[in-house]
């Protein structure tokens, strides 16, 4: 057989399982947007709320990608290149903010940096400012949040491929004669073009169809996310569709940007990288560098310091001061007196973890294939593989529901909705980019002539494969897997559409807490959340040092 | 990797094991853990053969999971929903019609013309303020207080758009300016003046208790069984006013899901939730204003009965409304929302 032909062999599944899963339920939003011919189109387009909507979204989206790599490439290339007291724990906290779950980490910015916020009425305190010195709201706002939530992502990529580096060439260029900022511009930076590419693009996607930021703060401002929910809320379901569809399209647009950004640079290691970084002797940097470190760890767990707060305040007392006036153990022994708490944990474990290991599967063959081999439907198998993120989860969510809500073998239809695994193909829908664009990331920065090497010496495939690809692959397997569990056990937008009553997870219980008002209680359940997140983070890392 | 094996193996045994021999019977519904778990209790003595699992989500969220789940339907009862979310639900066809045994004790504009829901209780609409920041006698007293040049930057009101009990309000305040002067122009003045008087649309309910109770905004429109909520079961300082003029008086509603799997257990819920001594039960402990007629004011708490006197229901033509309301709420976020000068 072939290499090309065997590689179309092990892609045809693959890219079978996505046509499935990924572009049968969204090409019936598609269609659910013409079912007027193109009456609901020119609604939209004569609409000055919606055009406003589209022009708001892409800004956010943009301005979130500069913030993000504003904030996660230096902490990346601190934490990566320098050692320094306190790097360590820096190192530990810098991925907390995943650890959030969306709608409990808005609101959490809300209590601290909110007009009645904690920073807020410090700052208004010391200074005796009559007003608030500030309001969170508007696109600023949602910027801000995102910056916070999605650096992760810029931050985890960028790391990825700096551990892949290879210092010595760093060092070869340097006794060149290059100068630092020479070396930064033409060796260390086109190297990490992929991580940052990919993490810029995940970004993009990300603010563009974000949810919960604008629910929260949005108050006056549209988006096309809370437009597509004013418009089904309004029963008008031929608009929404055309909103999910001009969202999906800006995020198609911006994928194709990004893409052949990424696609015109190609550089690659022979080696394997190496792990040094510099330890700064000089006292003064030193001291630089820790205070900085310091403050930069202080606002990253603030917001998780504020859940833990509130969950230990009393609900309702905490009115004009800074501080929660009246601390509780009540909220914590709500949560567990109640005979049902542990549902929601267990439902949410079990289907991130079917979801990240299906993602683990696919996207290791589907990244393999991507990066090394060469066959009729490679483009294809690409486009497949990006897509679930240029559509809003919103959108999966309604063409899932739309199209698994019955059995019929003949047109590949299975009776998903209102059983337990519409939620993990949701999750795993959502999650496999992610998962992907890190294993290819990952792989990219291996010649592709060591797999060559490796057979050309006598190595089955088997063998190589697990001596010498999987081994190139693990830390982006190890990143996205860890951070497609982390999203799929506080998922909310999708879930909040599809979940019943035998897979309800923990985002709908933290929501259910909120709508009784019992921001306590939430709050604890999403302490909960956090520590099961960081459990997982710790059993990642524990796999990841046991197969050095 | 085999141990991540073995914990889905683990966590498919686990939500594999929780069914029992029981009949399940599924409610959505928004009126809160208390009473649907009071009333799951109750009920599941009496029918020890029926499990209760109820759902707990927003009216709205109701409407759309249903919808969603039209071709194979999960939930057999729908309790609790303002009544023009019942009447969307009614035209694409979700409800099951089901007669009562109490249907004459309803007032006609109290349920839908064939039986498709129910009206449960009443939710009449309020002015409430912070009581610490704003004092009894400076309180708006009417609605038109409200468009008071004083109350600007003060005001915090729920997003129109996504609330069904502003869309109330907002559409009572369109349907007084056609009664009065057959042209939309007034209502839509008096939305712009408000406008100009409210400092921010929040899109939760439960966040906006939040900024009026810590002052960032100190005077809001909502309903009066959650202001009285908050009012006697938080410690939040909210007091409420009943408009002078006249208040939109909403109906909340039960139903029958349209391909419910177990009618006949449905049917047995809905009567059980609706009888006097559950309707008097919901007012006692969960500040609940009974929609039924036959029910003998002196068992009512106190508080019903004084806010009853007080009530001026507004007449709403409830066709004029389902004609309108969609294109009325369309031109107030097109052209008035955010458009007041803001401070």
């Amino acid at each position: 057989m072939s290499v090309r032909r065997q590689s179309l062999v092990i892609a045809l599944p693959v890219i079978a399982i996505l046509l499935w899963a990924v572009v049968y339920p969204n090409a019936a939003v598609i269609a659910g947007s013409f079912e007027n011919g193109l009456g609901h189109w020119r609604e939209f387009a004569a609409s000055p709320a919606d055009r406003e909507a589209l022009r708001t979204s892409i800004v956010i989206a943009i301005a979130s990608v500069f913030a993000s790599l504003a904030v996660g490439v230096p902490l990346a290339f601190l934490l990566g290149r320098f050692d320094f007291p306190g790097r360590r724990l820096l190192r530990a906290v810098a991925t907390l903010p995943a650890a959030l779950p969306p709608l409990v980490g808005v609101i959490a910015f809300l209590f601290l940096y909110g007009e009645s916020g904690v920073i807020t009425r410090a700052v208004q305190r010391m200074l005796g400012m009559p007003q608030a010195p500030w309001q969170l709201k508007g696109v600023g706002a949602i910027v801000f949040v995102h910056a916070y939530t999605m650096y992760v992502y810029v931050f985890l990529f960028v790391s990825a491929g700096l551990e892949r580096f290879d210092a010595t060439l760093d060092e070869a260029a340097s006794g060149l004669g290059a100068s630092t900022w020479h070396r930064l511009r033409r060796v260390t930076l086109p190297l990490l073009m992929p991580a940052v590419a990919g993490s810029a693009l995940l970004v993009f996607m990300n603010a563009l169809g974000s949810f919960s930021a604008p629910y929260v703060f949005g108050g006056g401002l549209r988006v096309l996310s809370t437009q597509i929910l004013a418009s089904k809320t309004n029963g008008a379901m031929g608009l929404a569709y055309v909103e999910t569809t001009v969202l999906a399209l800006s995020a198609v647009a911006g994928l194709v940007l990004f893409r052949w950004l990424d696609r015109k640079r190609k550089y690659t290691l022979a080696s394997k990288g190496g792990r040094q970084r510099r330890v700064i002797q000089s006292r003064k940097l030193q001291i630089v560098m820790s205070t900085a470190a310091a403050l930069i760890v202080i606002a990253l767990v603030l917001p998780h310091l504020m859940v833990i707060l509130v969950s230990f305040a009393r609900d309702g007392v905490w009115t004009t001061q800074v501080l929660p006036p009246e601390y509780t153990l009540e909220n914590y022994r709500r949560l567990f007196s109640e005979a049902e708490l542990w549902r929601p944990i267990t439902n949410s474990v079990s289907m991130a973890l079917i979801a990240t290991a299906g993602n683990l599967v696919v996207c290791f063959i589907a990244a393999y294939l991507i990066v090394f081999r060469n066959f009729a439907g490679r483009r294809l198998l690409e486009l497949l593989i990006v897509l679930p993120w240029a559509i809003p989860a919103t959108a999966i969510a309604l063409g899932l529901a739309a199209t698994f809500s019955r059995n019929d073998l003949l047109t590949g239809r299975v009776l998903l909705v209102g059983t337990f695994w519409i939620l993990p193909l949701a999750y795993f829908i959502r999650d496999t980019p992610l998962v992907a664009s890190a294993v290819e990331s990952s792989l990219r920065q291996m010649d592709a002539s060591l797999e060559d090497a490796a057979r050309g010496l006598g190595a089955s495939w088997l063998l190589t494969m697990r001596r010498v690809i999987l081994p190139a692959a693990r830390p982006g397997l190890i990143a996205g897997g860890l951070l497609a569990a982390v999203t799929a056990v506080g998922e909310f937008v999708a879930s909040v559409v599809l979940y019943t009553h035998s897979n309800r997870p923990i985002s709908m219980e933290i929501l259910a807490q909120l709508r009784a008002l019992a921001f306590g209680t939430a709050a604890a359940y999403s302490v909960l959340l956090i520590l099961l997140v960081l459990l997982m983070a710790l059993a990642a890392r524990s796999f990841e040092e046991r197969l050095v | 990797m085999r141990r991540a094996w073995w914990l889905v193996g683990l966590g498919l045994a686990l939500s594999a094991c929780s069914s029992d021999n029981r009949t399940v019977l599924i409610v959505y519904s928004p009126h809160g853990k208390e009473l649907l778990e009071y009333f799951e209790k109750g009920f599941e003595k009496a029918h020890p053969d029926v499990d209760i699992q109820w759902v707990d989500m927003g009216s709205q969220e109701v409407l759309e999971r249903v919808r969603a789940e039209k071709p194979n339907p999960q939930a057999d009862v729908w309790f609790g929903a303002p009544a023009e979310a019942f009447d969307r639900a009614t035209k694409e066809n979700l409800l099951q019609p089901y007669k009562p045994t109490w249907a004459a004790a309803i007032d006609p504009e109290g349920r839908e013309a064939h039986d498709n829901w129910y009206g449960t209780y009443l939710t009449p609409e309020v002015i409430a303020y912070n009581r610490d920041a704003v004092k009894d006698a400076d309180a708006p007293k009417d609605w038109d207080d409200l468009i008071d040049p004083k109350w600007k930057g003060k005001i915090i009101i729920r997003d129109p758009i996504a609330s069904g009990t502003m869309r109330a309000i907002f559409g009572a305040i369109m349907a007084r300016s056609i009664a009065q002067t057959g042209k939309p122009d007034a209502g839509y003045e008096w939305l712009r003046k408000l406008d100009a008087n409210t400092r921010d649309y929040v899109l939760n309910p439960t966040i906006m208790y939040q900024k009026l109770g810590r002052q960032e905004g100190v005077v809001t429109m909502w309903d009066m069984p959650d202001i009285a909520t908050l009012e006697q079961r938080t410690k939040i300082p909210v007091k409420y006013v009943i408009p002078a003029s006249g208040t939109p008086l909403l109906v909340d509603g039960i139903a029958i899901v349209r391909g419910s799997k177990h009618p006949k257990e449905a049917e047995a819920y809905y009567e059980y939730v609706t009888t006097p001594q559950a309707m008097i039960a919901a007012a006692d402990s969960f500040l609940r204003i009974p929609a039924r007629k036959d029910i003998p004011v002196a068992e009512l708490p106190q508080w019903i009965r004084d806010a009853m006197s007080k009530i001026k229901p507004m007449p709403v033509d409830r066709q004029v409304m389902a004609a309108h309301l969609d294109e009325w709420m369309k031109y107030w976020d097109a052209n008035i929302r955010n458009r007041g000068q803001k401070q």
